[in-house]
């Protein structure tokens, strides 16, 4: 797949209530396209050595160290070998750059507000606690990851520095 | 309240960055005086141009408050300026002032650029600095009736100090006014302009006295001129016409007209009115700003004879930090090209002969960015003077600070990490360890406290060592206290005494159970150990119960590039500081591998043994080789700890460029676990560096 640059919308309206979907095995979810930097292959990953399993490394982004996270096992699910539909998306979050290994991209989904629902307060199921909302869009359900949920576990001592 | 006026905002960034450097020379001056108990010539005429510099300079910012404090301040030293006998009375008072007067400055200062201090009332400052005026006019007086006291007058100036009080008499009467003025500084000849000015203005005065009183007879008296500005006493109705005469002869830089409030016999109720309309200063108008800027000029030039000559230019740091990641990128770019692997197997004579200039210049230029980087230390220091001084006042303490080796250098950002830290540990060593002098006497120490701050560059590394001759740490306190806050992890038996010190160093401990304005709260070291991590270096103790405590902090030179050797286990790529690397050998014969009563293996190397860490089991990688045979091994030390690594194979030397890890990965703790940071290598890929320091640590858990 060749590298996707998202063209660049400065103006924040146009990017809210537009998601970039992506897929889990078959599951679609959406990641708010204002975290979103750009999506890439993935490339050579360095390991780290004494960090939870689902850090895969870091990774080279034009000169900038960036950590990657394998979404699948962020969620507890079971890796599955990279094709070439595995791609990493660059998100931004407190000014930091970090990839998400996700299985492959789906697309960029414009949501409006009365489709969102909120997710379920209960569940065992670990992706559930990540998410921000639920959206029905023509009869597909897409989950809506919250990336300041998503990535607590990851920053919560960040904040305390 | 001191706003800006937007239209002076730009001009606001040069006000700071000019008036900084002002305020450390003054508390420089103001310290050394202090400790002499006396105020040399040299150094009234200083202070009085800073605060003349930094009153005008204020002024023109709009920055009332802080122009009229300056202001109060030039009022003093003007007076002892003239006359420095009348310091001897103010002596006790002045420096506490004056200090008081420079911290209510550089608060202003602060909170114009934003930084959180707290706002004093300049009101009662400049009271009291015009007690201290009336105190030296009164005192003035009082001698004058005693005709011996004035012998004391200073040399330079004994016309001066006469006339001074000459129109202390003439001035009550209103009709005497005065006026001081400054030629341009190596205007030449100034005797002469002196005498032109003078019969420029004669014929609008009805009296006109000068000091120096003939300057057209003598040319000696030109220097006086330089010094202390030409003063003229004139009575006359039209003052504005004179002051207009003055203000647009050649060559006058600055003017001063003073006021007969000015003199001695200020009555009480004119107190309050005083500190608006004691001195009129007006800036010759035509040229006002360039003046001002000239100003600030002129003093670092004529007051330190000393310092030759130089040509500075200040420069953002932004500007620095991005030159510096360039030549970081250079560096790499450079490897890129002369280790492109399409080169591989190729006969490039003249190709390789240009790469090794091309080396050799990026060399060159990351020597020269690094050199700019660097500052002293020395002003660092000079802040802890300061706080060492403050303290001991308000403490009932004797301390005396020491400072070696300030001209040691270190990268700017280095330096700037190391200020909050040192000061913390400065404060504590006055604060806790310092004894009071009567327990100092009885102790049988000498009663003055001393705190010792040293720097030196050992090696590649900065060391500073703060060091107090106080009541040192009791062991038996500290572990006491970690037992009593859960910090203890192994039996109390085993730690060793620096294993107990360093518990002063985590968070939450604090022994003073006194909560003090300095100290003790329980953030402290572990927060300057934090501090002191963040820029790669380290903090170890040292402390003997009634003898004192030394913090020694090791600190790298630089931050960014490392002369580095490239290591390959499995798949991965870790870089080893070559300073950290001793010798790299493969193991010839088995019988030099021996193995410790736990299965630790070691190895055997001139009679000595050392311990070795298998990299690919520390870091979890599948490795090519296992067999310590096969691989290769490194000596490693760090300090006076040395072991062995063991790694598939080495790949080369290269320089690389020094990346922390992404932020993202604080909270892992990575850098405990034997890495330092990372590093892009010339075909994009990330090698990740090896710390020796927390690699050997592996051996004491």
């Amino acid at each position: 797949m060749d590298e996707i640059i998202l063209e660049k919308n400065n103006a924040a309206d146009d990017l809210n209530g537009r998601f970039l979907t992506f897929y889990i095995d078959d599951t679609v979810y959406g990641i708010d396209l204002l975290h979103v930097i750009e999506i890439i292959q993935v490339p050579p990953i360095t390991h780290i050595p004494h960090v939870p399993n689902y850090i895969k490394g870091i990774i080279n982004l034009r000169g900038k160290i960036a950590p990657i996270i394998s979404v699948r096992l962020k969620f507890n699910q079971q890796e599955i070998p990279y094709d070439e539909k595995t791609c990493i998306i660059v998100v931004v979050i407190n000014d930091m750059h970090v990839g998400l290994i996700v299985d492959s991209i789906s697309e960029v989904a414009n949501i409006d507000s009365d489709e969102l629902a909120a997710p379920p307060q209960f569940g065992s199921d670990l992706s559930n606690q990540y998410l921000g909302s639920i959206a029905n869009v023509d009869g597909r359900v897409i989950l809506n990851i919250d990336c300041n949920k998503f990535f607590e576990s990851d920053l919560g001592i960040i904040s305390s520095y | 309240m001191s706003t800006i006026d937007p239209s002076m905002a730009n001009m606001l960034e040069v006000f700071i960055s000019e008036s900084i450097p002002l305020f450390e020379a003054l508390d420089e001056i103001l310290l050394e005086s202090e400790k002499a108990k006396n105020i040399s010539e040299r150094h009234i005429n200083e202070i009085f141009r800073i605060m003349h510099t930094i009153k005008g300079s204020a002024g023109m910012m709009g920055l009332e408050e802080m122009s009229t404090v300056a202001h109060a301040v030039e009022d003093v030293f003007f007076i002892i300026r003239q006359d420095s006998s009348k310091l001897d009375l103010v002596i006790n008072a002045i420096f506490d002032l004056i200090f008081k007067s420079t911290d209510f400055l550089k608060a202003e200062l602060d909170i114009i650029q934003g930084i959180d201090a707290e706002r004093q009332e300049h009101q009662p400052i400049i009271d009291e600095l015009h007690e201290l005026v009336n105190a030296m006019n009164n005192g003035t007086t009082a001698q004058a009736s005693a005709p011996k006291a004035s012998g004391a007058a200073d040399a330079a100036a004994p016309s001066d100090a006469a006339s001074n009080s000459g129109s202390d008499n003439g001035g009550t009467d209103g009709k005497f006014h005065r006026l001081r003025i400054f030629f341009e500084e190596g205007c030449q000849m100034e005797n002469i302009r002196a005498f032109a000015l003078i019969s420029q203005v004669k014929d609008l005065c009805d009296e006109l006295e000068s000091v120096p009183a003939n300057p057209e007879s003598d040319s000696n008296t030109s220097a006086e001129i330089v010094k202390n500005g030409l003063l003229l006493k004139f009575v006359t109705d039209d003052v504005q016409s004179v002051v207009s005469v003055v203000e647009t002869a050649v060559n006058v830089q600055s003017y001063e007209l003073l006021d007969e409030h000015n003199d001695v016999h200020t009555e009480e109720t004119e107190k309050e009115e005083a500190p608006s309309n004691a001195a009129v200063k007006v800036e010759a108008a035509p040229a006002a700003v360039e003046t001002a800027a000239d100003e600030t000029k002129k003093p670092a030039q004529t007051d330190m004879p000393k310092i030759a000559k130089q040509n500075l230019i200040s420069v953002n740091q932004v500007k620095l930090d991005q030159l510096m990641d360039l030549v970081g990128e250079i560096v790499t770019a450079e490897s890129m090209v002369s280790s492109n692997p399409d080169l591989k197997g190729l006969v490039l004579d003249n190709f390789y002969k240009s790469t090794r200039e091309l080396r050799k210049l990026t060399d060159e230029l990351q020597d020269v960015v690094m050199s700019i980087r660097m500052v002293p230390l020395s002003g660092t220091f000079q802040k802890m003077n300061r706080i060492v001084r403050d303290m001991g006042k308000k403490l009932g303490k004797s301390v005396e600070l020491v400072t070696v080796g300030g001209d040691t250098e270190v990268d700017k950002t280095i330096n700037d990490s190391l200020s909050d830290p040192l000061m913390h540990m400065v404060r504590n060593s006055v604060d806790h360890a310092i004894e009071s002098p009567e327990e100092r006497i009885a102790k049988g120490k000498p009663e003055m406290g001393t705190v010792t701050l040293s720097a030196q560059n050992i090696g590649g590394e900065i060391v500073i060592t703060i060091a107090d001759d106080g009541s040192g740490m009791n062991t038996e306190k500290l572990m006491a206290k970690a037992k009593k806050n859960g910090l203890l992890t192994k039996p109390e038996a085993d730690y060793t005494e620096k294993e107990i010190l360093n518990f002063i160093m985590m968070a939450g401990f604090s022994t003073n159970t006194v909560v003090t304005e300095y100290s003790g709260r329980g953030v402290g070291m572990d927060v300057v150990r934090k501090n002191i991590e963040k820029v790669g270096g380290t903090i170890s103790i040292d402390s003997k119960w009634g003898v004192g405590t030394t913090f020694t902090i090791k600190i790298p030179l630089t931050l960014a590039i490392v002369d580095g050797m490239e290591l390959a286990v499995g798949d991965t790529i870790f870089t080893m500081p070559i300073t950290s690397i001793k010798q790299s050998f493969k193991i010839s014969d088995p019988k030099q591998i021996i193995y410790n009563t736990d299965g630790t293996e070691m190895i055997m190397l001139r009679g000595e043994c050392f311990p070795v860490i298998r990299l690919h089991q520390i870091f979890d990688i599948e490795a090519k080789h296992t067999d310590l045979m096969e691989g290769i091994v490194l000596q490693i030390e760090y300090g006076d700890k040395m072991g062995c690594i063991f790694a598939d194979e080495l790949i080369g030397e290269q320089q690389v460029v020094v990346k922390p890890f992404p932020q993202f990965l604080n909270k892992y703790n990575i850098k405990n676990c034997g890495l330092s940071g990372c590093t892009i290598l010339g075909d994009g890929s990330i090698s990740l560096i090896l710390d020796a320091n927390t690699l050997l640590n592996y051996f004491e858990r």
